[in-house]
């Protein structure tokens, strides 16, 4: 097998997977932020986390 | 005088490599014959010349800049300015960094400034904490206000309410500047034309793979970038981490506006429509936390595709001003390109090269399509490290950054807008600082 169809299928594999990784990472990120308490303002927070801390990122 | 003759040899370099590499590419497309494939090669060819067009100008443009800039540098040398600098610190729970951050403003060279921290309503010892940093000098002093909690961008136009200076210099509250930094931005003052400032930003925790390829997109894919369009005079984004505003201009554009997720942007625009230039600094170093895991890579890009869509979209109607504001036009454009064209592009010749792969049983396409990429951000590593005297070792995760990183990321971009286009309400974030700067 030639170097570079090696290194094609590899990326191609890779490429595939990260795909694949990136959608379920996406949802399991959605997941997360939805298990946590949903807020409308600042205020909801402040009241709710108390020492905890939020901030842009 | 030496470095920029090896730049200039690398780029005809690139240029040839990438010119025989896409030739192959349509070569090895040229033989397949279905229609439908032709269509979708004609398609990836074009966006692939778009690309690299891109890519190549805004490195040209960056050396240009640099160029410029060195001859400059003696001149530059007797300018002292001595305007008045307000840095305004915008700080909601940030008990953690203050103690880092606060100190590398303190310690700056420009002989006047006036530290302005904002305490956002906090709820941890962000205030008691940057009280124990209050002074005040001859000429350089620190002071601390406190205000119920509004978010970010009125905490900052409260700071610049409260501020005495010629210049508004914005940081992040985690950010920890090099101690030139605001001497050197303050310089590009004396020009009247020029109303902001941006700076470099670079990611202080680098202690992992993903910290690591941030810190390559941010010398590569943030850093050049604004060093390209500052040869334009029109940088599209201030980074929040570092930043610098005259008083004036931020007054005229009516401050910060609170209505979307990404108020830098949104200034940043502003002040385009108005007809302001914007320059960027390459030596003003901001050190910034980049999140180390995965989900928190996503939360961030997540909030950073939405925040730019919701500044575009709010600016939408420049779109369509070629004539009358073309440099807005074309920073909107630039945008939208860059949030919204390039991810799906890129996705979807990645998906449609696997379908070839599939059907045709030809594989070698996508080496030649990643070959291409990773050759241009390798170039570009390799330039920023001559350039910033990054780490050498940032060239070689070039090749982990397009095998998969920028991929990754593109997916949450085209997530995020799809989420934007059908309204999705978003909900504030909630950042843990480990105070690794």
């Amino acid at each position: 097998m030639n170097i570079l169809a090696f290194l094609s299928v590899l990326i191609l594999v890779i490429t595939f997977i990260t795909l694949i990784f990136g959608i379920i990472a996406y949802f399991l990120y959605k997941t997360r932020e939805k298990n946590k308490p949903k807020y409308s303002s600042y205020e909801e927070i402040l009241k709710d986390m108390g020492d905890e801390y939020i901030y842009f990122e | 005088m030496v470095k920029q003759f090896i730049l200039i040899l690398l780029n005809i370099l690139i240029v040839l490599i990438l010119g025989s590499l896409l030739y192959i590419f349509y070569d090895k497309f040229q033989h397949i014959q279905n229609i439908f494939i032709k269509t979708g090669v004609v398609i990836v060819l074009f966006f692939t010349l778009i690309i690299i067009s891109r890519y190549m100008f805004l490195l040209y443009f960056s050396i240009i800049k640099l160029i410029m800039k060195t001859s400059d540098e003696e001149k530059n040398k007797r300018v002292k300015t001595n305007f008045k600098v307000s840095i305004i610190v915008p700080a909601y729970n940030e008990e953690k960094v203050l103690p880092k951050s606060l100190p590398s403003l303190i310690a700056q060279t420009h002989p006047n400034i006036e530290i302005i921290v904002v305490d956002d309503g906090s709820t941890d010892l962000t205030y008691q904490i940057a009280k124990n940093y209050e002074f005040e000098s001859d000429t350089k002093s620190l002071k601390v206000l406190t205000k119920p909690n509004s978010g970010k961008a009125n905490a900052i136009n409260y700071g610049i309410k409260h501020a005495t200076g010629e210049l508004i210099m914005v940081v992040d509250a985690d950010s920890k500047l090099d101690k030139n930094a605001v001497e050197l931005m303050a310089g590009y003052f004396i020009n009247p034309e020029i109303a902001a400032v941006a700076g470099s930003v670079y990611v202080s925790n680098q202690n992992n793979l993903i910290t690591k390829l941030q810190a390559l997109e941010y010398v590569e894919g943030l850093n050049m970038v604004r060093n390209g369009q500052a040869f334009l005079k029109l940088v599209n984004i201030i980074p929040g981490p570092i930043g610098m505003f005259r008083k004036d201009a931020l007054y005229d554009v009516g401050l910060y506006d609170d209505d979307t997720f990404a108020e830098d942007c949104d200034v940043t625009l502003k002040l385009i429509t108005k007809g302001y230039k914007i320059d960027f600094e390459s030596d003003a170093v901001a050190y910034t936390e980049a999140p180390e895991h995965i989900l928190d890579l996503i939360k961030q890009r997540y909030r950073w595709t939405r925040g730019i869509l919701q500044a575009i979209k709010k600016h939408k109607y420049l779109l369509w001003h070629f004539r009358k504001k073309p440099a807005a036009s074309f920073t909107m454009w630039y945008m939208l390109f860059e949030a919204v064209f390039w991810p799906f592009m890129d996705i979807w010749t990645n998906l449609f090269i696997i379908y070839l792969s599939i059907i045709s049983g030809v594989s070698i396409l996508i080496f030649f399509w990643w070959v291409m990429f990773t050759i241009l951000d390798m170039a570009g590593a390799l330039y920023c490290v001559l350039v910033t005297g990054e780490s050498l070792s940032l060239v070689f995760y070039a090749v982990f950054y397009r095998l998969f990183f920028i991929e990754f990321i593109n997916i949450a971009k085209i997530l995020s807008t799809f989420e934007e286009w059908f309204g999705i309400e978003m909900s504030w974030g909630k950042l843990e600082r480990k105070g690794n700067l």
